[in-house]
This record gives structure tokens, C-alpha cells and sequence, in this order.
């Protein structure tokens, strides 16, 4: 049966393909991203024009706006993040279900920002893991559009062979920040500007920044 | 159309930069002869006729802003009079903060006022030495004042007496570095990142219900731990 | 379960000895509700939740679905700009301050520069006053939008949200053209503007201010009599005046209560006196009058844009004072004695008094003050924002307080706050 009706692409041709599993997953995940937005300042704007008529991010997959983490595929966290969030942030990254992948959008997230002060994470990747880091202050929509597709060009790219070591989530690990002390005194070291404004700790040696899971897609 | 001459046309922009601060720019004359200006704002001299001993000086800042320094025990009387008043009736109160000058002078904490019917304003001052940071609440008079006193002791430290519910509001209520708009707070705070940062996480969010403030709310602040006084108003889901 | 009514079997219940009908043992309306004694419910919403307009925290105490009390939890976006203001010079300031409010950016620029300029004692030329009018009131009406298309969401209406960003998108793209940035404008500067206008932006600000009024309708159409609107807005909230202004309410909020308190009316600035524009009021204070009044905001904004459209005159943008303006950018890189110049008043700042000085203007939440305190040096020693959503939100536990819990979703909604300016 199935065999006289009109094909996928048309009658006389098969009605069934070949294709490789990894291809036909990848396929399903990355067209049908949905966003957790965690939007908490300037960022958060942004991301809703981008959700808005003129930029309309449904367009490449995005079409639901998950605002349950328990249903979501990619976080979203534009804008700065205090250390009063910190725990929430964390919270909402250990209740989304894998697969599940992050994006730091504007530069508060994703270093602090102008932000080097005693309220605020400098960097969210010392709370979370971080896939793509868009940079701006906002970014644009077309931005934080670019960024969703980088991480769709990171999906295409991973392969169900490894998927258990991809997907490897340390239950321990629930709560905790993602970098340890030495880290995190590393990725947060007084620099340019800031370093020149602070009258009481003065200027700071600080080494170069290298973040451990830099990686590209 | 500044207020005070056009720069000299021989003097070239280099020369006015270096020429270094600009003199205050009232055009009466120098900050201290404006101490003792006789006050012009009508609710000035109603105010040095009925609390004499408690006004201690006024002065005009910015061109026309009054500015009223008063003794910080009679607070509540001085600014209940101002709002109950028939001819005053500064009945906005627009903000209530604070300014740490640093260097051990006096934290002053600043009310700023407008009366919407007579288009009024008036900005007092107290002045409270560093080692006794304590005030009166005016919550009883404006109920704006609430959150705005809850922000100063939050962020200096200030002891309002007799407000309602005088927590932390802006920071964590186990916040442990201090308070952060004093000058003796450094802008990254007193722990290291990797302290902040383990600090913050540590903590449960769910710590953060305290049942008791919303069953009986207690005067009583308590310092440091937020999460005391739970065993009060509790009245969770337990006897359903 | 035992029921206190006997049922007789095989007899038709609906009719009595007598014959007259009895009513029903199992009607619900009959069956008195279970005792659950004086328990309350907590439930928490936030800080992560798309009704709290941001990272507000609200935890609700609960008796059946009416709201006992409400206790709002902040500071989950506090990023210390006062704290950091001290360590800028006064000029650098006016990039943070459109990161306070992203909504309305440029009101808060202009706010923070002319609370400076009134410490220092500097008069802007009359093309900049008619400039930062404009600015001012395009993003009155850019933060209205906001507020109309989120209060729309709440409501349970999605259009109007997407006819709100779409013209939304016309005032980024004069954003843009103004600054460089959509949101993040950082226009002003210490005795004028970043830039002067660009060419062609007062006709693009005009063509907005043309096509706006079909857009209001159209939402007016969709939301004024909308019966789903009023029913979950009229009466809801409702605040009475001599309360509003003891709770400190500004803005629409204020106004909503029948208090006709608007800073550009009541202390004008910038010649706001010579504009002809009304100043809408409510009477009944609840959400549907906030709902009004912004509405109305929009369309008065619209009337001020188009004056001071007209009066725009030609003339410096920028103070003819070397020790405030910077060189242009021509001079500085021709002439070695503009470049020191430049030079010396980037590192060096501009100094100010040592005065303090408070400035408040209309903001599109509400009176939006400034309180600077300088001591002779070109760092503030202190700079305080007076935030208006800070205080209107401070008054959401006596505004909830007895209704139901999706009342509480559009009285957080109604007050128009901003998660950037309540935590600073």
C-alpha cells in the first residue's frame, strides 16, 4: 500500500528516501528551535522586535516563544544578570531538557559590559554553558537572528555517535556555577576602561583572558 | 547665554581648559555668602518662624533651589507640619535619599518636596553623623516614603525608626559586603568575583519566601539574616 | 462523604409532597463550599515571567483566587549605575542612562544633561531646546507603544501588539539616523547633542507623526469598547486621588485619579509653557483610566511634535563655549591647538560647582528626577535618580489588594514600569 499513491515529489516518483539518521535529527532539531527568552534589560527589547512583524524570527523555526523552560531548546539571555539572578539563570538552565543550547546575547551577558561592578556576573558563562556569544549593546535583530542561525549551523554539524558525550550533564553539578574559582578570577579580571576609573583597588595586572570552551561552530 | 560672561574672544579654548575649575556659577556671589541669604521662599521663613531652634541654616543651590538644613531629632514635626499646613501643603513628596560625602563628614539624607497646589518646592536636609546613622520614618506621613527609606538603609545604611518594614530591597537580604553607595565601598564589592560568584549560587532561590512578612510584619529589623521570623505568620498549606 | 440531604429513591425529585418543585440536591450553587478554615495560598510569580514586564518579583498571597497581599521582591536587575555614576566624568554619564531606561532612552538622556547643565549654570542654544523637545516627546510616544502593545498582550490581545511595533521600528530607524543606535541613543551631550540632525530627520519625524493617529485608531478601534477590555479593566485598581498622591503616583498614574500634576505644565522647562497641548486626566483612577490617558498622552505628543517641528530654527546645536563643546571634528584633526583642546576636555572633564542641584522632568512613567551633587571636580560625588516607576510600583500591594489574581496581571500592567529604572 503507499506504493499507487503520488509520490513526495510528485507522482512516478518513490515514495520513500534515504538519508543519513544524523541528518534527518539535525534537520527536525534545528528548524524547530524554541527559545527560552530569559530577557531582563535592554536586550530583552531587542529580542522582541526581532519576535515582531518587521523581523518575524518564525520565519527560520523560532515560531513559539517557550517561556517554560521545561519546553524550550535554546536560552536566550539578553541582558545583564545580577548576582541576585544568578540562581534563577541557573535554575532555568538545569530544568530545560536536553538537547539544549545557549545564547549570550549583548555584551552584558556575555562579559558584564560596562557593568564591572559589585552587583553584577560578569560573564554568564561562569553560571551557565555558552554555545554563541552575540556581541552589541544591543545587537541588532538581525544580530540576535545571525545568532540563532550560527547555532542551527552548530546542530547540522553534531552527530548521534558522540551524542552521549555531547550531551553529558554532570547531576552533581545541578546549582553549581560552571566555572571554578581560578576561572572565573580569570574571565572577570578588571580591564580597559574600568581599571582606569576605579579609584580604590587601582590598577590590576591582569593576564590574558582565555576562555576555556571557546569554540566555533 | 550662560550666566556668567561670554569667555574672553582672545583667550583660545586650550587656554580656558587649562585655566581649570569655573568659580560657582550663581551670580550673587561666592558659596559662602550664600549661606546666610535672607530667605526669600515664604515657606523658608514660616519654617524658621515656627521651628527656630530646629533650622539650622538655609541656602539657595543651583540658582533657585531652597535648600533648608534642620535637626534630624524634630523630622517628623518638621515635615508633618510642611505637609499638614494650610499654606504650605507639600503634599509630593518626591524623593528621599541620601549623599555620603566621604572623608568622615556627616551623611546627609535629603527629602525633596513639591506642593501640587501652590506649584512649590522645597528640598530639607539632615545631617547624621557617621557613628549614629538614625532617623525618623516619615512613612506615617507620606506612604510613598515606604520603599524610598527601604532603598536608602539598603544602600547607606540608614536606620529609619519606626518604619513599617525596613529590609533590604535592592541587594539579597543575606547580603554580607555592606552597604554599597557608602564612599568606603569599592565599586566591585568586598569579595573576591569567585566568592561573589559561589555566594550567589549557593543560596536557593527558594530561600527567598519568607511567609512571616507577609502574615505579621515586625518593626524589628534583622540584621543580616533576612530568612529569621518565618516560624510567625506561616500559614502554608500544612493544615489543609 | 455523607450529604446532609436524605434522597428518596424512586420518587421524582423535582417535585414536592405538595407538588411544588423543590430545588435540586445536587445543585452546585446549592452545596455550601468545603471548610478550608483561614489557609492562605502563596504563589510566586517572577522573576522569570513574561507578565512581570521584566525581572519583578510578586509573591502573591492567595484566599481562593482574591489576593490577600501582594509583597514585590526588586532587585533582580540592580546594576549600580549610581554607584558607577560617581566614577564617571559627567559627560560618560549620559551613556548609562539610556541603558536605565530602554524604553524611553532619549527622555532620559535629556533629563540627565539638563540637570547638569542647571548645576553648571549652562544655557543650551534655542535649536537644541526645540531638539530635545522633539526627542523628548518621540519617545514619550515610543514608550507608550511599548506599554500599549504589552498591556495589549496581557489583556489577551496580540494585534495590537504587532501594529505597536510596527511603529515602533519607524522611531528605531529615526533613532538610527540620529545616533547610530536603535535603542541605546546616548544623544545628548553637556551643553548640546551628540550631533546636530541629520538631513531629512525632521521630515521623517514628521512623516511619523503624520501616520501615527491611524495607527491609535485602529488599536482604539480594537480596544476602547472592546467588552473583554473593559470588563478585565474598569474598576480594577482603582485608587483615589488624595491616596495616589500620598502614595507618591506620578504620570499617567497620577493623572488617571483626576490630579492634573504634569511637570511640563506645572514647572515648564525647554518652553513647554508656549506649547498648545492638553493635559488628559481620569475620574475613576483605575486601569481602563490609565489606559485613557496614555492614549491620549500619545495623541497630545503628537500635537507638541508637530509645533516644535515648526518652530525648529536654523543655529549652533552645540554651546559656544570652548571650556563645555568639543572642537569639530575637523579642526582636531587640522589644528594641533583643537586637538590638545579636545584632548584635555575628554580626559579632563568639565568641571562643576560644588552645589547640588535637583531637576525633574515629565517622563513617560512619570516625574523623572535628577539630583546631582558636584564638589568642584569633574566626577559627581553623588547622582540620584528619582525613578517614577520605583514609587508607582511601591503602591501595587494596596492596589491588588482584594482582587481576583488576573486583576493583579493588569494592574502591574497599567502602572508602565521598567525593571531598568526600579532596580538601577
Amino acid at each position: 500500500m503507499g506504493l499507487d499513491k503520488p509520490g513526495l515529489l510528485g507522482s512516478g516518483t518513490p515514495t520513500f528516501l534515504t538519508t543519513r539518521l544524523d541528518f534527518v535529527v539535525n534537520w527536525a532539531r534545528r528548524n524547530s528551535l524554541w527559545p527560552m527568552p530569559f530577557g531582563t534589560a535592554c536586550c530583552a527589547i531587542e529580542m522582541m522586535a526581532s519576535a515582531a512583524s518587521d523581523y518575524d524570527l518564525a520565519r527560520f523555526g523560532m515560531e513559539r516563544m517557550s517561556f517554560s523552560p521545561r519546553q524550550a531548546d535554546v536560552l536566550i539571555c539578553a541582558g545583564r544578570v545580577p548576582y541576585k539572578l544568578a540562581p534563577v539563570l541557573r535554575r532555568i538552565w538545569d530544568q530545560m531538557m536536553q538537547p539544549k543550547w545557549c545564547i549570550s546575547m549583548g555584551a552584558c551577558a556575555s562579559s558584564g559590559g560596562v557593568f564591572d561592578v559589585y552587583s553584577m556576573v560578569q560573564g554568564i558563562d561562569t553560571i551557565v554553558p555558552v554555545d554563541v556569544y552575540i556581541p552589541g549593546c544591543p545587537p541588532r535583530p538581525e544580530g540576535l537572528i545571525y545568532g540563532l542561525m550560527m547555532v542551527q549551523e552548530k546542530i547540522r554539524g553534531e552527530s548521534l555517535a558522540n551524542h552521549t558525550a555531547l550531551r553529558a550533564e554532570d547531576p552533581l553539578a545541578t546549582g553549581r556555577p560552571r566555572a571554578g574559582d581560578e576561572e572565573v578570577s580569570d574571565l572577570t579580571g578588571p580591564f580597559g576602561n574600568s581599571t582606569h576609573q576605579n579609584r580604590v583597588s587601582g590598577l590590576v595586572e591582569t593576564d590574558a583572558i582565555g576562555r576555556a570552551e571557546d569554540r566555533l561552530p | 547665554m550662560t550666566r556668567e560672561p561670554a569667555p574672553a574672544p582672545s583667550m583660545s579654548g586650550f587656554d580656558l581648559v587649562a585655566a581649570g575649575p569655573r568659580e560657582a556659577s550663581d551670580p550673587s556671589g561666592t558659596a559662602a555668602a550664600r549661606e546666610s541669604v535672607p530667605p526669600g521662599n515664604p515657606s523658608v521663613t514660616a519654617l524658621r518662624g515656627h521651628f527656630a531652634e530646629a533650622v539650622f541654616r538655609n541656602r539657595i543651590c543651583a540658582g533657585d533651589e531652597d535648600v533648608v538644613y534642620v535637626d534630624p531629632e524634630r523630622i517628623t514635626d518638621i515635615l508633618g507640619w510642611l505637609h499638614d499646613d494650610a499654606d504650605q501643603h507639600y503634599d509630593h513628596l518626591a524623593d528621599v535619599t541620601a549623599v555620603d560625602y566621604g572623608g568622615g563628614r556627616p551623611l546627609e539624607v535629603v527629602y525633596q518636596l513639591w506642593s501640587i497646589p501652590n506649584r512649590a518646592a522645597l528640598r530639607v536636609k539632615c545631617e547624621l553623623p557617621l557613628d549614629a546613622l538614625a532617623i525618623d520614618s516619615v512613612t506615617g506621613i507620606w506612604a510613598g516614603a515606604n520603599w524610598l527609606e527601604r532603598e536608602v538603609y539598603d544602600l547607606f545604611g540608614v536606620h529609619f525608626n519606626g518604619h513599617p518594614d525596613l529590609r533590604r530591597i535592592l541587594m539579597p537580604d543575606n547580603y554580607a559586603e555592606g552597604h554599597p553607595l557608602r564612599k568606603d565601598f569599592p565599586l566591585r564589592g568586598r569579595f573576591s568575583r569567585a566568592e561573589q560568584t559561589r555566594r550567589a549560587l549557593t543560596q536557593d532561590p527558594e530561600d527567598y519566601y519568607v511567609p512571616g512578612e507577609i502574615g505579621e510584619r515586625t518593626p524589628q529589623v534583622v540584621e543580616g539574616d533576612g530568612g529569621a521570623g518565618a516560624d510567625s505568620g506561616a500559614a502554608g498549606g500544612d493544615d489543609v | 462523604m455523607s450529604s446532609a440531604v436524605d434522597y428518596v429513591v424512586g420518587r421524582n425529585p423535582e417535585m414536592g409532597p405538595d407538588g411544588t418543585p423543590v430545588p435540586s440536591p445536587i445543585d452546585p450553587f446549592d452545596v455550601p463550599e468545603p471548610e478550608l478554615g483561614s489557609s492562605t495560598m502563596l504563589v510566586n510569580i517572577g522573576p522569570q515571567h513574561p507578565a512581570t514586564h521584566g525581572v519583578l518579583r510578586l509573591v502573591v498571597e492567595l484566599d481562593g483566587e482574591t489576593v490577600v497581599s501582594v509583597v514585590p521582591r526588586l532587585g533582580y536587575l540592580h546594576s549600580s549605575f549610581e554607584k558607577l555614576g560617581e566614577y564617571r566624568t559627567w559627560n560618560q554619564i549620559v551613556t548609562l542612562t539610556d541603558r536605565m531606561d530602554y524604553l524611553a532612552p532619549l527622555i532620559y538622556n535629556c533629563a540627565y544633561v539638563m540637570a547638569v547643565e542647571k548645576l553648571m549654570g549652562i544655557e543650551v542654544t534655542d535649536r537644541c531646546r526645540v531638539a530635545r523637545v522633539i526627542c523628548m516627546e518621540m519617545d514619550r510616544i515610543f514608550s507608550h507603544l511599548l506599554w500599549l502593545g504589552t498591556w495589549s498582550i496581557d489583556v489577551g490581545a496580540f494585534t495590537p501588539f504587532l501594529y505597536a511595533f510596527q511603529q515602533r521600528e519607524k522611531v528605531y530607524r529615526l533613532h538610527e539616523a540620529l545616533t547610530g543606535a536603535r535603542i541605546t541613543t546616548s544623544a545628548t551631550r553637556i551643553g548640546g547633542m551628540m550631533a546636530d540632525l541629520p538631513e531629512g530627520w525632521a521630515r521623517g519625524v514628521r512623516e511619523f507623526a503624520d501616520n501615527l493617529p491611524a495607527t491609535l485608531d485602529e488599536v482604539d478601534a480594537l480596544l476602547t469598547c472592546n467588552a473583554i477590555h473593559v470588563g478585565r479593566t474598569q474598576g480594577i485598581g482603582a485608587i483615589s486621588a488624595e491616596e495616589a498622591v500620598n502614595y507618591g503616583l506620578t504620570g499617567a498614574n497620577l493623572r488617571a485619579s483626576g490630579v492634573p500634576y504634569d511637570v511640563r505644565k506645572d514647572r515648564p522647562y525647554y518652553d513647554y509653557e508656549s506649547y498648545d497641548f492638553e493635559v488628559p486626566i481620569g475620574c475613576h483612577g483605575d486601569c481602563y483610566d490609565r489606559y485613557l490617558v496614555r492614549m491620549e498622552e500619545m495623541r497630545q505628543s503628537i500635537r507638541i511634535l508637530h509645533q516644535a517641528l515648526d518652530r525648529l530654527p536654523d543655529g549652533p546645536m552645540d554651546v559656544e563655549d570652548p571650556r563645555i563643546s568639543l572642537p569639530s571634528k575637523t579642526d582636531c584633526m587640522s589644528d594641533m591647538e583643537s586637538m590638545i583642546h579636545h584632548f584635555k576636555l575628554i580626559t579632563e572633564g568639565i568641571p562643576a560647582p560644588a552645589e547640588d542641584c535637583w531637576f525633574s522632568i515629565e517622563g513617560s512613567k512619570g516625574e523623572l528626577g535628577m539630583y546631582v551633587v558636584g564638589d568642584g571636580g569633574p566626577k559627581p560625588v553623588r547622582w540620584r535618580i528619582r525613578p517614577p516607576s520605583f514609587v508607582n510600583l511601591s503602591a501595587i500591594p494596596r492596589l491588588a489588594e482584594g482582587h481576583l489574581m488576573a486583576d493583579l496581571i493588569m494592574i502591574n500592567a497599567s502602572l508602565d514600569i521598567v525593571l531598568g529604572e526600579i532596580d538601577r
